[in-house]
């Protein structure tokens, strides 16, 4: 979910606004459209996860970014990687694990005969009313409502979250319910990533207090709540961080980016 | 008479002479009357007499204080409950024919804040388990007060909230107990006062000092029965061992612990890891990882000062 115009490129590097310029001397950015379309739900042309993100912030959003834009077929991808001075991207990228989805089905379930006929599907009615259905390629887990609402985990894109959730609605329509694919939604990405030097969570709590909790009885890591953009870290002495409580890949590549040179800064000698 | 002093920043009534207004009054106790003593002008009339209302002598049978007249009042927590109620009868005559007694009703003394009494009840139950000072007390029903009033954990178990803000008064005393010896004395779980912890730095925007391993050597050693200098030592085995990151992300218990074992192993009372274990409430296999880990510069650890009983080399090697 790439989506930066030319006219974006050239402000961050602090030049003056000439769309006429050829900026790139270095870059092909013909195939991208000028305008790109707002933040559709079903829009399934997402890029695939390659998780290559052209390290480039948006200084000022004065304007509703795009989202998403269409991009070439997997085997032509070409990394956008525009000249950056070093200083100012860190370089590293996010690496997404884990993403939680929901969709209605639009029709009640007959639990019990799809634990039944289906292939690895649990049903135990006792200890949860809910049938925990997985699927190999891409390795997820459903959990499917009698109310016909599933919710689909551990998809590691959000092209693969859709296409395994579409999987799982297949199954059921074959099982024989007149299943539809209504309201896909995704609601919870997870990354994680690695600085590659031990940090001083001691430095971090003191001078962060406010957004920072580090309790090393209870949990090891720190837990850091940033506030714009509303995401959760947690910051382990090893240096690995964990990225979670977003729905958008976008909002996981700007929150590192914050947070990377605040890292920096509690770097261990 | 009471006249309005100049500048009298409380505005309370204040009693003057009005022709000597700068004149100390005497105060008659016998008559009840406050005297002017430049003119020996009656001011104040029908004073109350504040004395106690009978003669107590000490004896041997010094059970009741026959000066009170009920418990001492807590005006910080309580509000001033000023409600009185009848208690049960005490001579023959409150009784009826069956053996009941005559005036059965004892209940809803103070029906708001019940829930807040029962709280404090609670503390001091536990505070007395672990004989925590008085101040320490006071510190938490003065969180318990703060957190009840502001509503915002209503739904949390009070013990919850009890056993948290003990926690937290014992770190903000500095004195930290460690969750789980706040477990040992409450019936919550170590997660759940941890969750409620969490709650109530954020609902009191307060935050509290993060612990060190100093912090729990008097304890453990006073507690495994070690001398001195073994405690002295161990705590600097441990300051050193941070200072020099030999333990990144290890809590501080366990390091403490390793530290703990490292010294009474090289001194002459030599305690077990499963002993350390039990007081610390580590398990013996973390004070065993913490223990690998400060072992190689085990020689940089010690103090300069310290009398070893088995030298560095042969401490032993888990």
């Amino acid at each position: 979910m790439l989506a930066i115009g030319p006219w974006q490129f050239l402000s961050c590097f602090g030049q003056q606004f000439q769309p006429e310029k050829d900026v790139g001397k270095d870059l092909d950015l013909s195939f991208l459209p000028e305008e790109t379309s707002g933040n559709d739900a079903s829009n399934a042309n997402v890029t695939q996860d390659s998780g290559v993100f052209d390290a480039c912030r948006q200084e000022e959003s004065a304007e509703t970014d795009p989202k998403k834009v269409a991009m070439p077929g997997a085997s032509t991808f070409c990394p956008m990687t525009p000249v950056i001075p070093v200083a100012e991207s860190s370089g590293i990228i996010p690496m997404l694990q884990n993403i939680v989805s929901t969709v209605n089905l639009a029709c009640p379930l007959d639990l019990k005969s799809i634990a039944l006929q289906a292939r690895n599907a649990e049903y135990n009615p006792k200890r949860f009313d809910a049938v925990i259905m997985r699927i190999l390629e891409p390795r997820t887990t459903a959990l499917i409502f009698s109310s016909g609402k599933m919710v689909c985990t551990g998809a590691k894109s959000e092209e693969l979250c859709h296409l395994a959730t579409r999987k799982f609605a297949r199954v059921v329509q074959k099982l024989g319910f007149p299943a539809k694919f209504l309201d896909f939604k995704i609601h919870n990405m997870v990354a994680t990533c690695d600085v590659c030097f031990p940090i001083r969570l001691e430095g971090l709590l003191l001078d962060h207090q406010q957004f920072s909790s580090y309790v090393p009885e209870l949990f090891p890591g720190l837990i850091y709540r940033m506030v714009k953009p509303r995401i959760v870290f947690l910051i382990f002495v090893s240096g690995k961080v964990v990225l979670t409580g977003v729905k958008e890949r976008r909002e996981i590549y700007d929150a590192f980016e914050n947070i990377y040179p605040i890292l920096k800064g509690f770097r261990k000698q | 008479m009471a006249i309005w002093g100049i500048g009298d920043v409380l505005a309370l009534p204040k009693v003057q002479c009005p022709n000597h207004p700068d004149a100390m009054l005497v105060e008659d106790y016998r008559a009840g009357d406050m005297i002017c003593p430049e003119c020996g002008l009656v001011v104040g009339d029908r004073v109350i007499d504040v004395g106690s209302e009978w003669r107590t002598f000490t004896n041997e049978k010094a059970t009741q204080d026959p000066s009170r007249v009920g418990d001492a009042q807590n005006p910080l927590l309580n509000g001033g409950d000023l409600s009185t109620m009848i208690s049960k009868g005490t001579g023959a005559a409150s009784f009826d024919e069956f053996g009941n007694s005559k005036y059965q009703n004892r209940r809803t003394m103070s029906s708001s804040d019940r829930a807040m009494l029962n709280a404090f009840k609670e503390i001091t139950t536990m505070a007395d388990r672990i004989n925590l000072p008085r101040n320490i007390i006071d510190r938490t029903n003065n969180l318990f007060k703060q957190v009840y009033e502001q509503k915002s954990l209503k739904g949390r178990a009070n013990d919850a909230i009890a056993s948290a803000c003990l926690y937290i008064a014992c770190r903000q005393e500095g004195v930290p107990r460690t969750f789980k010896e706040i477990c040992a004395v409450s019936r919550i779980s170590k997660k759940e006062i941890g969750r409620c912890f969490k709650l109530i730095l954020k609902a009191l925007e307060t935050s509290v000092d993060l612990i060190t391993t100093g912090d729990f050597m008097s304890r453990f050693c006073s507690n495994l029965g070690l001398p001195k200098q073994v405690q002295m030592a161990a705590t600097y085995i441990a300051r050193k061992a941070v200072e020099l990151d030999l333990v990144p992300g290890r809590s501080p218990i366990s390091v403490a612990a390793a530290a703990i074992y490292m010294a009474s192993q090289a001194s002459a009372e030599k305690k077990t890891q499963k002993e350390i274990g039990d007081i610390a409430g580590v398990a013996d296999v973390t004070i065993r990882q913490s223990y690998r880990l400060i072992y190689p510069r085990a020689a940089d650890l010690f103090p300069p000062d310290f009398k070893f009983d088995t030298p560095v080399d042969k401490l032993p090697q888990l």
